[in-house]
């Protein structure tokens, strides 16, 4: 999971292995920020996977790359 | 994870927060009244959960999601210390668990060239960066140090 400065960099990182999926910096920001966010809070409890599920989904990211596994 | 195992696992995350850095076995047990053993089992219930990684190793924290018990190629400062991220997701989420605007430093896997990145209001100054993920999330935890 990392940050690169374009495409054309990613593709050269991967030297010939199969892409993953790329999202521009700002979408990590909210994706981050949503799913951290409650981190340390005394009141943390585990997220579920349907909640996680609901924070990728609700930010775009619905493709089956972004599919959580089943419990 | 029960009422103990969660209150484990906060007083762990506290301690790593307050210290700057993993708080090591003897150093909850200290703050916990409990023994060493007890707290290292409640550790290895956790990873078991996934609620931190212990290093396979020594036992030692190597991962408190977002925050990384050992150094890696993202550093943040934020909340007026440096920390280690996991990846670059995490290095966003250290400003989100901490609620704070930060800075990110990092190199770009190919080429090297330093990537900093200011986190303001939960938004980067440099939108131009692209963030790739190689693991699909189904396989995330299969080995969660390489994703």
């Amino acid at each position: 999971m990392n940050l690169f400065r374009s495409e054309e960099h990613i593709g050269r990182w991967l030297g010939g292995r199969e892409p993953g999926a790329t999202i521009p910096v700002g979408k990590l920001s909210e994706l981050s920020h949503a799913w951290w966010d409650d981190r340390l809070s005394p009141g943390w409890r585990p997220h579920t996977r349907d909640g996680n599920q609901a924070i990728l989904d609700r930010l775009g990211l619905t493709a089956d790359f972004w599919r959580l596994p089943d419990p | 994870m029960n009422e103990n195992d969660l209150a484990l696992r906060n007083l762990t995350y506290a301690r790593f927060v307050e210290l700057g850095r993993a708080p090591t076995v003897a150093e909850i047990a200290a703050v916990a009244g409990r023994g060493r053993a007890e707290i290292l089992a409640g550790w290895e219930r956790l990873h078991a959960e996934h609620a931190l990684v212990l290093d396979s190793a020594t036992g030692d924290i190597r991962m408190a999601n977002p925050f990384s018990g050992v150094p890696t190629a993202y550093r943040v400062q934020a909340a007026g210390r440096w920390w280690y991220a996991n990846c670059a997701w995490d290095a966003f989420g250290i400003c989100a668990a901490l609620h704070s605007d930060g800075r990110i430093e990092t190199t770009c896997p190919d080429c090297g060239e330093g990537l900093p990145v200011a986190v303001a209001g939960q938004r980067p100054d440099d939108e131009s960066l692209l963030f790739h993920c190689l693991v699909p999330a189904a396989r995330w935890w299969d080995d969660i140090a390489f994703t």
